[in-house]
């Protein structure tokens, strides 16, 4: 059954933290609320959880309203960023407890602990108090928690964030692991735009309480709805350029006094108008030599990041771009190089609204 | 280890060593003069380890025996002691686990509820609890006394553990808020997703999670009733409802003290306390630091 959240809006006195979000949960889908802090995700969660209450809007199960439920009586599981395990109690226990209070005969309670424990390979852990695992293990017990219950909805505020960088990977692939073997529809928060990426079958971008764009990873990244969104996503983050715009068929942009013709225009219509031009360093080629269509500038940073080198460049009198090359690239500061644009892979954004223009058409 | 650390420990040890004589003496010689037949103590020179070891004192208090001391083994006529010596041991039982007991129940609730709801004034009242600590008792002993007067508990122990738990609740309260503040609210929104009500949350998690800091506020609470004075001689007139405090007062009779009564009945009194001390040791540390870190 998919989860419908319906005009959910939250203020905390003057401030309004959700405006009216309407979002669709597939059944079994991993779904991940993303954005920078402050934009609204967890008090989202939150919401979906029972703690916080909305201050109007509705969620629905299926047919069922659940939004008036207490949070126990929702038969959710959340998974909280500092895990929030009992601390007097041991792993066996706090595993155990939300059956306890369900009144689950104690075979059984043994028993779907045990399986728990066995698919999270904490079996050795039973006996000890959250105090004498580490960061990892009690992430696990944390889940182990919330999937004893077999809930229908998984929710995860962050979960990843406490634990160190290596391990984070490593938990990473095997939450989402776990999510495929138990198909319990999840919902995820973070700030981290990779691990939402990565895990997600389908991203809700927020800022200021705004679902931005809610798609799959590969449209949030190849077509991102607004410039928030496509700066948010990916890494290193788009590049912006002003002074660009669409004239007789092409992509121009503003050297400084001459504009140099850098692509067929993706657009149809042939009316002048200004765009903000966003292209990712990834989507840039350097070359060597002038050719049609490629815009003359000067290297004036080169970062190795392992496989690849960052190429920081100017152009004009002072525009600035970053393209990503591969690390063999004989690029040194202060080369004249000539940059080509992917027209395909150009985002043209509406200066004023810094709307999408190829999604407006569509629309 | 060179010579100079050598030097700084051992001097560390006598200081240490000078402090902790300086603190037990007085134990030590109670303990001493209760153990010695009446003869024995006012002997000149005075020894700290008895000549002679004798548990009289101690079966007179407990049986209600009167001491004898004159040369001839004549009993002197007193009043009140050694009879009431139990009765009065009681007293101080009951008033001090009674008190605590309310203290620590609505100290407890009282500090949950200012930590976790949210009305009009919770910020301030913590600090003004303690307002009441810059009073001297003396100074509120009297209007005490009349209220307790008009509510007809005057010369029962009502009086003083309602009394006790006057001065005790403030701080308790004080301390277990700066302990809440430091109880994760996640933990009971962890509980509540596993399905657990309000109470049991409080029960289940949230109470052992602060039992550290109900411990501290608990012998805390014991100590300031067990050991009080003051509201035992205002509010109590008839010698078998005293507490340990005021009827230990007894034993000076006239121009004769008996000191083995007095010494034996320090050491009953203390024996509690000690051990009480000494089994919740760990937790009062923990307790008191949680509370000052935290709050």
């Amino acid at each position: 059954m998919t989860i419908r959240l319906e005009h959910i809006c939250k203020h905390f006195g003057p401030v309004e933290v959700l405006k009216d979000i309407h979002l669709d949960f597939p059944e079994r889908a991993f779904v991940t609320l993303v954005g920078p802090s402050g934009c609204g995700k967890t008090t989202l969660l939150r919401i979906l959880a029972g703690l916080e209450s909305a201050s109007s809007g509705a969620i629905y199960h299926g047919t069922q309203k659940v939004s008036d439920l207490a949070p126990g009586k929702r038969d959710v599981a959340m998974v909280f960023q500092s895990y929030a395990l009992y601390p007097h109690m041991n792993v066996f226990r706090n595993i155990a407890y939300g059956l306890k209070v369900r009144g689950t005969p104690k075979e059984e309670t043994e028993q779907r602990v045990r399986d728990v424990a066995r698919v999270l390979e904490i079996e050795h852990l039973l006996e000890r108090k959250p105090k004498q695992l580490s960061g990892g293990q009690r992430q696990r017990v944390a889940l182990g928690r919330a999937m004893v219950r077999k809930p229908w909805l998984f929710l995860m505020d962050e979960p990843l964030s406490n634990l160190d960088a290596k391990l984070r990977v490593t938990m990473r692939g095997e939450l989402k692991r776990f999510h495929l073997r138990l198909e319990t529809t999840t919902v995820y928060v973070t700030h981290d735009q990779l691990e939402a990426m990565t895990m997600s079958d389908k991203i809700a971008v927020m800022d200021h309480g705004v679902v931005q764009q809610y798609a799959t990873p590969e449209e949030v990244y190849n077509r991102p709805a607004n410039t928030f969104v496509a700066g948010f996503i990916g890494s290193p983050p788009m590049n912006f350029l002003d002074g660009a715009a669409i004239e007789d068929g092409k992509v121009t942009l503003d050297c400084g006094g001459a504009r140099s013709s850098i692509a067929p225009s993706p657009l149809a219509g042939a009316a002048r108008r200004n765009v903000l031009l966003g292209v990712r360093p990834q989507d840039l080629s350097v070359h060597d030599a002038a050719r049609e269509h490629a815009l003359p500038a000067e290297v004036s940073l080169v970062q190795l990041v392992g496989s690849e080198k960052l190429i920081d460049l100017n152009y004009g009198t002072n525009g600035r771009i970053t393209a990503q090359v591969k690390a063999e690239s004989p690029l040194a500061a202060g080369r004249k190089v000539w940059i080509g644009f992917d027209p395909a892979r150009l985002h043209l954004f509406d200066p004023a609204s810094g709307r999408n223009l190829a999604l407006a058409e569509n629309a | 280890m060179n010579a100079a650390d050598t030097a700084r420990q051992a001097l560390a040890y006598l200081v240490l060593l000078l402090v902790t004589f300086f603190i037990c003496f007085p134990l030590i010689w109670a303990l001493s003069t209760s153990l010695k037949p009446a003869k024995d103590v006012m002997a000149t020179p005075p020894r700290v380890i008895p000549r002679e070891v004798t548990l009289a004192n101690y079966r007179n208090l407990i049986t209600g025996k009167q001491q004898y001391f004159r040369a001839d083994q004549s009993y002197v006529p007193t009043t009140a002691a050694p009879q009431h010596f139990t009765a009065w041991f009681g007293n101080s039982v009951v008033v001090s686990l009674g008190s605590t007991l309310i203290s620590i129940v609505i100290s407890t609730l009282a500090a949950y509820s200012i930590t976790r709801f949210r009305y009009w004034g919770r910020r301030i009242v913590p600090y003004f609890s303690l307002l009441g600590y810059m009073i001297p008792s003396i100074i509120l002993v009297f209007p005490l006394f009349l209220v307790m007067a008009e509510f007809r508990l005057t010369n029962s122990l009502w009086s003083l553990t309602f009394g006790y738990v006057s001065i005790t609740l403030p701080f308790c309260m004080w301390l277990l808020w700066a302990f809440f503040r430091g109880i994760p609210i996640e933990l009971e929104e962890a509980a509540m997703m596993d399905g657990a009500g309000r109470l049991r949350v409080f029960v289940d998690i949230v109470l052992p999670s602060a039992m550290p800091g109900i411990i501290a506020a608990a012998i805390f609470s014991m100590i300031v009733s067990w050991n009080d004075y003051l509201f035992a001689r205002v509010f109590i007139n008839s010698i078998e409802n005293l507490p340990l405090t005021v009827g230990v007062m007894h034993f000076f009779e006239g121009v004769h003290v008996d000191w083995g009564l007095m010494m034996a009945s320090a050491v009953l009194m203390t024996l509690p306390m000690a051990l009480l001390f000494m089994l919740m040791q760990r937790h009062l540390v923990a307790g008191f630091g949680a509370g000052a870190v935290k709050g």
